[in-house]
């Protein structure tokens, strides 16, 4: 296989040998892949190839061979490095280790690769503008329901799926993961187990903000979790610990990013 | 296959740990040591348990050092209130040979990878912070590499340091000397324009 110049994102990169390294890129056409670069702190004319290859950057990259591993034969900018800083950059690895977690190798997933594009877009908007927390919320979850969705993993956020009724707004629902939700007694579950039907519309509509934001944060972890397994984000709990330095509110935990 | 010895075999095992060191370097390697510099190798043997028995940690800056303190922080030359942090111990090697900076270091070794689980412990900013309450240090210079991963270090140790510290900066990013704009990546010569110096004629 020779693919020329393909539209992707480096994910994650670590040394390997003595001046290889492995990268795990997600391209376009062919999903997630892992590629071996030689000589990457090499010097050459516009500064060593390694300066280049930046996650949360648009890059072509060239690469060639058969089976799991392929060669790194050549890489150029696909666009600017987006200007990510701060909380926005932790959410932007957060983003990467749910691919990484998620996606298996050679898994085509074109519609995914634009939205975490849209996704970056979205991080570097909020990083630039500054008015922070808030407003990396509704992009994270954004791309987090289109990752279930993509992956299959998404649930019908209109009905209820034990008997098919439509949900409705003075219900209360628990949610079962790759079932769905079905009804339940609002006084004989705890707030934080089950979901007020008016947020489970509001998050259908695409409203990631406010009270349903915070449900749709509980619902994506919820609905995740069996396919992460009992391994925890690694980002998800340095993002906690981030807020660690200064002193921390209970709310201001649960109002966080990821 | 033909073996020598086993002191041989095991000499060329173990100069395979050396990084770029395949067996038949290794090969090369035993034989030109037992066979043309044995005094030499003596030398290296001594030299190499000594440097493992002896060389460990700074305990104030985590840099490589023979004593408690390494050279830089038990120079009293050097200028307390100026900290300087720095991921590996080549970045000082790197800034020393550079000169200018008379202060001291805290070497990180590492960056924070969420993704590899290298956290704030494993890069020693419980240490960091511990230095920092000690009231010393004025300034603290974040030279971490400028890569994603160096900015996301810079920026949790801003947030870990802002109230103890009265000045935080970050080392510039810009085009390097004798180097020509055309081939300057595009974010360097972004980096370069927004972090751009005021220039008077006289």
């Amino acid at each position: 296989m020779r693919v020329q110049l393909q539209p992707c994102y480096l994910l994650h990169r670590r040394p390997f040998r003595d001046n290889s390294e492995l990268l795990d890129v997600f391209s376009v056409e062919y999903g997630r892949l892992g590629l071996i670069a030689r000589g990457l702190s090499r010097r050459r004319r516009g500064g060593p190839l390694g300066a280049l290859l930046q996650p949360f950057r648009p890059l072509l990259l060239s690469f060639s061979g058969k089976g799991e591993l392929l060669t790194l034969t050549g890489a150029e900018s696909g666009g600017e490095l987006a200007p990510l800083h701060g909380e926005a950059l932790l959410s932007a690895f957060y983003l990467s280790e749910l691919l990484l977690r998620l996606l298996q190798r050679f898994e085509v997933q074109p519609a995914l690769f634009t939205a975490y594009g849209a996704a970056i877009a979205d991080l570097s908007d909020v990083a630039s503008t500054g008015n922070a927390r808030l407003s990396l919320e509704p992009a994270l979850r954004r791309f987090e329901f289109r990752l279930l969705e993509e992956l299959g993993y998404a649930v019908d956020l209109s009905t209820d799926a034990s008997c098919g009724a439509v949900i409705r707004a003075d219900a209360h629902y628990a949610l079962v993961p790759d079932f769905g939700f079905r009804e339940v007694a609002a006084a004989a579950s705890p707030s934080n187990a089950s979901f007020a039907g008016t947020d489970i519309m509001a998050i259908a509509e695409g409203h990631f903000d406010g009270v349903s934001g915070l449900a749709a944060k509980r619902m994506v972890r919820t609905l995740l979790h069996p396919h992460l397994g009992s391994t925890p984000l690694r980002s998800r709990s340095m993002f906690e610990t981030t807020r660690g330095p200064r002193a921390q509110t209970g709310e201001e935990i649960e109002a966080g990013g990821v | 296959m033909y073996r020598f010895s086993p002191a041989m075999d095991a000499l060329i095992e173990g100069l395979r740990c050396l990084p770029g060191v395949g067996p038949k370097s290794a090969q090369r390697m035993a034989l030109h040591l037992l066979e043309r510099n044995r005094e030499g190798a003596l030398t290296l043997s001594r030299s190499l348990a000594d440097a493992v028995e002896r060389v460990g940690r700074c305990q104030q800056c985590r840099n490589l050092a023979e004593a408690v303190l390494c050279g830089i922080c038990s120079d009293t030359g050097r200028d307390p209130t100026l900290l300087c942090i720095v991921e590996t111990p080549g970045d000082i090697l790197a800034i020393e040979q550079a000169g200018g900076y008379r202060g001291r270091y805290f070497v990180l070794m590492g960056h924070l990878s969420p993704i590899d689980g290298i956290g704030p412990e494993e890069i020693g900013l419980p240490i960091l912070e511990a230095l920092a309450r000690d009231g010393e240090v004025q300034e603290v210079i974040l030279a971490t590499n400028p890569t994603v991963e160096g900015e996301a270090t810079a920026y949790y140790i801003t947030r870990m340091l802002e109230p103890l510290i009265p000045r935080l900066s970050r080392i510039a990013h810009g085009v390097p000397l004798g180097g020509e704009l055309e081939y300057v990546d595009g974010s360097t010569l972004a980096h370069a324009f927004s972090g751009r110096q005021p220039v008077r004629g006289s």
